[in-house]
């Protein structure tokens, strides 16, 4: 099964959290909105950024 | 090794992965960097094989991006899972025979001061704990005791993960591992302790889920090694695959980790602290 993460940009509040969580190298980026963003091809899917997120922005589908 | 090398000329441009030109574009050369600014510059790993949620992954991201130059710095690795990624950044990357890497890295070090005398060249060691811990442990400890000026960076993950889950001297007590059904025999080596006794003039002991103080550390450790002698950090970066735990859960191991045996240490001598003081910001 392929997993990747996905951000609700409702809901995130660009604190970064999981950019700093991530293993993965340039998956998770700063947008100029002051989001994060995340690049689907690179995730593994091991969700520690959604374990790092305080405002559950993030979800692993 | 200067900015310039790593700048297409025009005509070689177009021929470049797009990769590559983002890096040139993006990347942390130019500009002081930090773990602050991850996500929004390119980093100087690009993709890597590690398993999915790699505490050394994690943890060698975190180093990159705390490199106060990484222009006119030399990674010095060893066999590990940690040469997955480190081999896969855009940083000067030299591997090692298993265990020998601060032998190397001690006479790098030395040439490049030679080749370089004007211009500052740090010399960091990226290894995981059987690296330093087991067969490479007589060659960093006398690289210690000779006062070399290098930095070395344990990737601490309890275990030999590359080949499949030996015991390390780094692994717990009683720790029951792939190759150590029995469990392990002996504590964890106190390498730790050991480097403040063996010449480095400042060690520290931290976990991936402190991101801020594994920069602060880095940074001051190979600040230190630039003018005042050896230095030492110990980054415990659990491996789910031989911990065996589900992927999202390393950063709440390291957390419990720190609550515990893992615990934020630093230690410096007071030239150290005199140097620091005087020259980070
Ligand atoms: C001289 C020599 N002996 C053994 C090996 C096989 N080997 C490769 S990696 C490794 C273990 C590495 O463990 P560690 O340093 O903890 O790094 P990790 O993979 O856990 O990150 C071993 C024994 C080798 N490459 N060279
Ligand atoms: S699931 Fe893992 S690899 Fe994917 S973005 Fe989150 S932390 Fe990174
Ligand atoms: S075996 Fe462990 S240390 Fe090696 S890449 Fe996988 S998770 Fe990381
Ligand atoms: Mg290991």
């Amino acid at each position: 099964m392929y997993v990747k993460v996905r951000v609700d940009e409702k809901k995130c509040v660009g604190c970064k959290l999981c950019i700093f969580a991530c293993p993965d190298p340039n998956v998770l980026t700063y947008t100029e909105n002051k989001k994060v963003s995340a690049d689907e091809n690179r995730c593994k899917g091991c969700g520690l950024c959604v374990s790092s997120c305080p405002k559950g922005a993030l979800i692993i589908s | 090794m200067s900015n310039r090398i790593i700048t297409p000329v025009a005509e070689f441009e177009d021929l470049l992965p797009d990769d590559y030109k983002d890096l040139i574009n993006n990347g942390p050369f130019f500009e002081k960097k930090s773990i602050e600014d991850l996500g929004s510059f390119k980093e100087i790993i690009d993709d890597h094989p590690h398993c999915a949620g790699c505490g050394v992954a994690l943890g060698i991201r975190l180093v990159a991006a705390a490199l106060p130059s990484p222009e006119d710095t030399l990674i010095v690795g060893t066999p590990g899972c940690s040469f997955f990624g480190l081999s896969q950044t855009a940083l000067n990357y030299s591997t090692t025979a298993f265990g020998n890497q601060n032998a190397v890295a001690s006479g790098l070090k030395r040439m490049l001061k030679i080749r370089y005398p004007e211009r500052t060249k740090d010399v960091v060691v990226v290894v995981g704990d059987g690296g330093i811990a087991d067969i490479g442990l007589d060659l960093t400890l006398h690289s210690w005791f000779r006062g070399e000026k290098i930095s070395t960076i344990m990737v601490d993950n309890e275990v030999y993960g590359n080949t499949g889950g030996q015991e390390s001297g780094m692994s717990r007590q009683g720790k029951v591992l792939n190759m150590a059904p029995n469990g392990k025999l002996f504590p964890k080596l106190p390498i730790f302790d050991m480097a403040k006794i063996s010449g480095c003039v400042y060690a520290a002991r931290v976990t991936v889920a402190s991101p801020a103080k594994v920069g602060m550390t880095v940074r001051k450790a190979i600040f230190l090694a630039r003018e005042v002698g050896p230095t030492y950090v110990q980054i415990y970066t659990p491996c789910p695959t031989n911990l065996k735990f589900p992927p999202n859960q390393t950063l709440n191991i390291a957390k419990e980790a720190e609550k515990d045996y893992y615990s934020y240490e630093e230690l410096m001598t007071p030239e150290a602290k005199d140097y620091l003081e005087n020259n980070l910001k």
